[in-house]
């Protein structure tokens, strides 16, 4: 059975969610950026094609929860811009997830095949008599 | 401040407008952030963006940045989370049961009252208008006797004869003194000073309706004023500066 595309691009999108907080905060780890240098910075250092506008929700929560603190700053081209840098708990949860992540990444690696059940054991499982 | 071409800033201010429609249950100094914030994106990314045509690129800097439903998505259930324990609920919940009980029957009530005052109000600028307009026919037919009086005296005593025209008392004895052209002249004279007084009571008509006008928006200032007085009472968080620029945080 084929899977749906839909399905697909609703899990990608999920998957993409779920590590884009932790890219930004790598972002921010030793950098301060306001939203639009932190979407250029994420863009030129990986693949995550995401809108942009869903940094915002991302800044503000790390915000609301002390991971993060920001600050109006004056700009000379345009509007004001608002900087955001990694608090120090930031810091250190941001190394505990990313260690976290570590293992799932490796977890998702791993050789499965290798340790396959035999295709015969598995398919007994399905066979239900009435 | 930004430079936008007019075009591209109704763009912008368009694109803006529909991610505010979106933060409806957001707490207003949380709207206005998140609004400058992405104003301020914009911006930048509308200058980073080739191209030359000015429109194309705003169009390619708002398709980047997303349809604002995909923006606010993951802000809201915090934020309707926020508005329901942040402020003072047990006062929220205090005015839901006196809005229940009092604030419906009495807004029921303060509506068919105000209805009644403007009711009232309308028809006193209506018999206003009625009385000048009146005032005015009656001067002009008056004045219109006075001419007949003066230049045609033989349609007058046919009137007079026929019973149309009756001029008993005082009015009529003093007139009768008076030689015919002499009673036109007065009659004309009296008629003209009536038209006046009908077309004075019509223009000073406008006057009456710009006062009401007046009293109506002071009485709805005061109203508003109220309201938001009450309003700030009840979220002071309201009042708090937005911008807290932080110097430490600029690298200059």
């Amino acid at each position: 059975m084929q899977y749906s595309e839909e399905g697909k691009d609703r899990r990608i999108t999920q998957l993409r969610k779920g590590i884009l907080e932790l890219a930004v905060m790598g972002a921010l780890y030793d950098q301060r950026h306001y939203g639009y240098s932190l979407v250029r910075a994420l863009s030129e250092n990986g693949s995550i094609s995401l809108k942009e506008g869903t940094i915002y929700p991302i800044l503000a929560r790390l915000d609301r929860d002390g991971l993060v603190r920001s600050g109006w700053v004056e700009s000379d081209q345009g509007p004001p811009r608002k900087y955001y840098a990694l608090t120090s708990s930031g810091r250190q949860l941001f190394d505990e997830l990313s260690h976290e992540f570590d293992l799932l990444v490796s977890l998702v690696q791993h050789k499965w095949k290798a340790a396959e059940q035999p295709e015969e054991a598995g398919k007994k499982l399905l066979v239900r008599k009435a | 401040m930004n430079n936008y071409p007019d075009v591209v800033s109704k763009l912008a201010d368009d694109y803006l407008r529909r991610v505010k429609l979106q933060l409806g249950q957001l707490p207003a100094p949380e709207q206005i952030e998140f609004l400058r914030e992405i104003e301020s994106h914009l911006y930048d990314a509308y200058q980073q963006m080739p191209g030359e045509d000015e429109v194309t690129r705003m169009l390619a800097v708002l398709r980047n940045f997303g349809e604002p439903i995909e923006v606010v998505q993951d802000r809201l259930p915090g934020a309707m989370l926020r508005s329901g324990t942040k402020r003072y609920l047990p006062l929220y919940i205090v005015g839901g049961i006196v809005i229940a009980l009092f604030g419906i029957p009495l807004g029921f009530g303060g509506m068919a009252v105000l209805a009644g005052i403007l009711i009232t109000l309308a028809a006193m600028v209506a018999v206003f208008y009625a009385i000048g307009g009146i005032v005015f026919l009656t001067g002009a037919l008056f004045m219109l006797l006075g001419f007949a009086r003066t230049y045609a005296p033989a349609f007058w005593d046919r009137m007079v004869t026929l019973g149309f025209i009756r001029l008993d008392g005082p009015v009529g004895d003093f007139l009768d003194q008076l030689p015919a052209p002499e009673q036109g002249l007065i009659m004309i004279v009296i008629a003209a000073l009536i038209v006046v007084g009908g077309l004075g009571m019509l223009w000073a008509g406008r006057y009456l309706i710009r006062g009401l006008r007046f009293l109506f928006s002071l009485a709805f200032d005061r109203v508003r004023q109220f309201a938001q007085r009450i309003r700030r009472n009840t979220h002071p968080d309201k009042a708090r500066p937005l911008v807290a620029v932080m110097p430490a945080m600029a690298r200059k």
